[in-house]
């Protein structure tokens, strides 16, 4: 096809009052075969496309496809990038599950379908933007587009001719008649004129975009970014303003305690002799000993405190044989000492042992003691029931 | 078509969609020549209310980027205040726009054509709005683009199982269709003020921004069925984004959130927090833009009742949380849902179910309505209700969660009341300045189902 120039006839197009008599005049003019017939209205009306024989719109099967395509795409994208790419567990779901996934195939699918029904409508199907239609530049387009039927014959083949197509329309009762020609581009409303500013957005978008990139690239760490830099903190070797001597650390207020280190009040172990033991012998502090003897001296005194560890020969130092005749008259108060100062290769224990739970490991020491070194007469007076055969070092007489 | 000689008795007949003699060139002149005329006094002292509000905002929210968002209420353990529930909030908004563009477009409602495109235009100021929220709750808004999934050298991808990434697919999809569903039905409105237009920079924007339409019905033909099938997937699009948002929450393990009936719950709700500012707003510019003829008293009362209903719904979803809590035998379910009504912040629980169950009651009088001031009362009260249901779903159900001993009561700043205030300022500064520009009315649409319209021909054709 050529090009048309500006001044050739592009067509004629004749304005009626009502859609009824545009609809009647539609199989007039188009029996007179002098070239296309187009319809040019106000809003869609109902039944002009079977009327002018236009094709059915194909946009559904177009969106249909997008569709699935975005369906498609957003499902693959997800699978990969959770199930293959970087695998995240969240929830105790395998990575690959893929029931997480639909809400974003659901809005994905919508995304491409409605962009497709909405941009493959003008740009695809109606070949729109298109400033320089001929009839966007004759006087009846302003009636058009407010309240009149427009019907066009276009000049396509031999068979078109001006005074028989303004004839066609006239006889079909179109008022008034209007000859259109291709416009000269000139002007400021020329297509021209339009697409050269768009272009000017386009590249006023372009200068800013690259302005951005490198502005962002050379001033990455302008505020308020930079704020995240100046968090106060301290740095190791550095003076830090928080405390008038420049240290970050202070040393606690005079005379502090930490929780669990009230002072004994004695100065050495044989001073701490005359320490007593203040829990009562229970069943239930009993049981506490013998937890927190299980969770801290076993490994290395013994099951049976005999000073035979449950660690590997690899442990070079010799703990105490506590069943010695020694330990058995030791203070109750001397234990305390050992366990809260340590001694020699034996660590300190306070840290790990509350008050309460060191007295009661002393007390479990004493049974495991006493229960190794029994004499004949301990049991006197314990009732045995059938099956109790637990707890019974508690019920020492 | 036969039955059309039928005639129905006087209540079942379809009621007239405008009042007095409107045809398509004097609906053209009455609604495109707004943007035309020199707008009246009141619209500037409107402008300059709202944009003063809006500018507000916009100061508050340098002043958290500069500083951080430590300048707003939220700690421990109520991370999601305000940002979220305003989220929520403006989302729910813009959820009659697409319902009353979209759905009722499908169920063939013509009466949606006088009022679809300012809700339309709401829906897409409101997602703007909403927009802004989540923005800000990053706490550094500029390193936003890390939500999308986008090859990077930090080489991570996004969570595709977290709620919240969803919630981003879901909300910029929203956002994307609601523009280019609105923008596509603009279109030949457009066009029609190009034609109209006078001056050649108005002339020469008008046509830049109708693409050149032109009217040719080979173009209708594609431009009709674009219209349905985006109806069609808007539908989808609408109940889907707001379920989406509700997963925020629902996904989540918090009692209160933790819910079944979260998604159908929140869409509920979108949808009569929007009927509620679109009536507000519809009612403003009936009035001030005089288009009684075309926003007629049937329009109001149709939107009344649907407000109605809603809330009738909102009252049923609110009874079954309550159930659910209930029969849940979950102490912790328990102690959130009476923390609502009688925790520290009691008031605002009876205030939920006061403003949007109780109140919107009063739409069973006709006389409420038809009363300007009872409409504007009811909205004002749903729109209130709504928000402060989404403070109780979040603040309250976040202020004590499982460990007493992070128990804490939220107070909110002063800047969070102002970046609210300003969401508000910047809605009411886009829609006067669409009410300026662009028609407030599908005048296209609306000529297609003015009497005599169609032809005839056809429909006894068919
Ligand atoms: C790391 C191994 C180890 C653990 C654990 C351990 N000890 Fe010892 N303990 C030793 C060693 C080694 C000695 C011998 C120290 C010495 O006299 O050279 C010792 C000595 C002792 C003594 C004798 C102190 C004295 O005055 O001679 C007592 C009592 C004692 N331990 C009690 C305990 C108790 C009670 C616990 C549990 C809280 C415990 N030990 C845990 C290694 C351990």
């Amino acid at each position: 096809m050529t090009q048309p120039k500006s001044g050739d006839t592009f067509g004629v197009v004749g304005l009626f009052e009502s859609a009824d008599a545009l609809m009647a005049a539609i199989s007039k003019v188009r029996e007179a075969g002098l070239g296309k017939v187009e319809a040019y209205t106000p809003y869609p009306v109902h039944g002009l496309d079977k009327a002018l024989g236009q094709r059915r719109s194909p946009l559904g099967g177009m969106v249909m496809i997008m569709g699935v395509l975005g369906a498609l795409t957003a499902f693959l994208f997800q699978w990969w990038i959770s199930g293959i790419d970087y695998p995240i567990v969240t929830g105790g779901k395998a990575p690959t599950s893929w029931q997480a996934f639909v809400p974003i195939m659901f809005e994905v699918t919508v995304l491409f379908a409605t962009f497709t029904a909405g941009l493959g409508m003008l740009f695809f199907l109606n070949k729109l933007p298109f400033f320089g239609h001929p009839v966007l530049h004759a006087k009846a387009i302003s009636a058009i587009t407010r309240d009149r039927f427009g019907l066009a014959i276009e000049a396509e083949g031999d068979a078109f001719d001006v005074a028989a197509a303004v004839r066609a329309l006239e006889s079909a009762g179109a008022r008034p008649i209007e000859v259109i020609s291709v416009p000269s581009f000139s002007g400021p409303m020329t297509a021209r004129y339009l697409e050269r500013s768009l272009l000017g957005i386009a590249i006023a978008c372009a200068v800013s975009g690259y302005a951005t990139y490198w502005a962002v690239k050379l001033f990455p760490v302008l505020p308020p970014t930079s704020h995240m830099l100046v968090q106060p903190r301290l740095d190791p070797q550095k003076p830090s303003a928080f405390f008038k001597d420049g240290h970050g650390m202070q040393l606690p207020v005079p005379g502090t305690v930490a929780r669990g280190y009230l002072p004994l009040g004695v100065t050495s172990q044989e001073e701490a002799a005359t320490l007593v033991n203040p829990l009562a012998v229970t069943q239930k502090v009993l049981e506490e000993g013998r937890q927190a003897y299980m969770n801290h001296c076993v490994v290395c005194h013994g099951p049976l405190a005999n000073g035979v560890p449950t660690l590997t020969s690899a442990y070079g130092a010799k703990p105490a044989n506590l069943q010695a005749q020694q330990f058995r008259e030791y203070p109750d108060g001397k234990i305390y000492w050992a366990i809260v100062m340590g001694k020699n290769a034996m660590p300190s224990y306070a840290a790990d042992l509350s008050e309460d739970d060191r007295w009661a490991v002393i007390h479990y020491l004493r049974a495991l003691q006493r229960a190794q070194n029994a004499k004949p007469g301990d049991l006197a007076g314990v009732k045995f029931e059938a099956g109790s055969g637990q707890g019974s070092e508690g019920k020492a007489p | 078509m036969k039955a059309d000689a039928v005639r129905l008795p006087e209540e079942l007949q379809a009621p007239a969609l405008t009042a007095g003699l409107v045809t398509s060139g004097n609906l053209d002149d009455q609604v495109l020549t707004f943007a035309f005329k020199k707008p009246p006094r009141a619209w500037y002292i409107g402008f300059a209310i709202t944009s003063s509000v809006m500018t507000l905002g916009l100061v508050l929210l340098g002043y958290t980027a500069a500083v951080g968002i430590g300048v707003w209420g939220n700690t421990n353990p109520v991370f999601w205040a305000f940002a979220i529930i305003n989220f929520v909030f403006w989302v729910g908004i813009g959820h009659a726009g697409t319902l009353i563009s979209a759905i009722l477009f499908l169920f063939r409602k013509r009466w949606r054509n006088a009022i679809a495109r300012f809700a339309e235009a709401m829906t897409i100021f409101a997602v703007m709005c909403a927009g802004i929220f989540p923005l800000i709750h990053v706490g550094r808004p500029w390193l936003a683009y890390f939500l999308f999934p986008y090859p990077n050298q930090r080489a991570v991808w996004p969570n595709f199982r977290s709620p919240l990434l969803w919630d981003v697919f879901a909300v910029s999809t929203y956002f994307s269709v609601s523009l280019l569903f609105w923008y596509l039905g603009l279109l030949p409105d457009i066009a029609s003020m190009r034609d109209r237009a006078t001056g050649k920079v108005r002339k020469a924007v008008y046509s830049v921004l109708c693409l050149g339409w032109r009217g040719a019905n080979s173009h209708w033909n594609h431009f009709e069925k674009a219209y349905l099938l985006l109806a069609g997937l808007a539908t989808g699009l609408v109940l889907s984004v707001h379920s989406v948002v509700s997963f925020d929450f629902a996904v989540s393990l918090v009692p209160g959130w933790h819910m079944t009936i979260f998604p159908p719950y929140f869409v509920t709700g979108a949808i009569f927090a929007g009927f509620a500012m679109v009536l507000m707003v519809l009612i403003v510019v009936r009035e001030t833009m005089d288009m009684k003829n075309l926003i007629t008293d049937y329009h109001l009362d149709v939107m009344s009742r649907v407000i109605l209903a809603m809330s009738c719904l909102m009252g049923y979803a609110y009874l079954m949380e309550g159930f659910t809590a209930w029969y849940s035998m979950n102490q912790f379910l328990h102690s959130i849902f009476t923390n609502y009504f009688i925790g520290a912040y009691w008031w605002t629980g009876w205030l939920t179910v006061a403003c949007n169950v109780l109140i919107p009651q009063l739409f069973w009088f006709k006389k409420c309505r038809q009363s300007y001031v009872w409409m504007i009362v009811i909205a004002l009260a749903v729109t209130t209700g709504m928000w402060f249901e989404r403070f109780v779903i979040i603040v309250v159900s976040l202020h004590h969660d499982f460990l007493p001993a992070s128990w804490h009561l939220y107070k909110p700043t002063l800047v969070d009341y102002g970046i609210l205030l300003g969401s508000f300022g910047l809605f009411f500064t886009m829609v006067l300045l669409f009410a300026r520009v662009l028609p407030v009315i599908a005048t296209t649409e609306m000529k297609g189902i003015l009497p005599g319209a169609q032809p005839h021909a056809v429909k006894s054709e068919e």
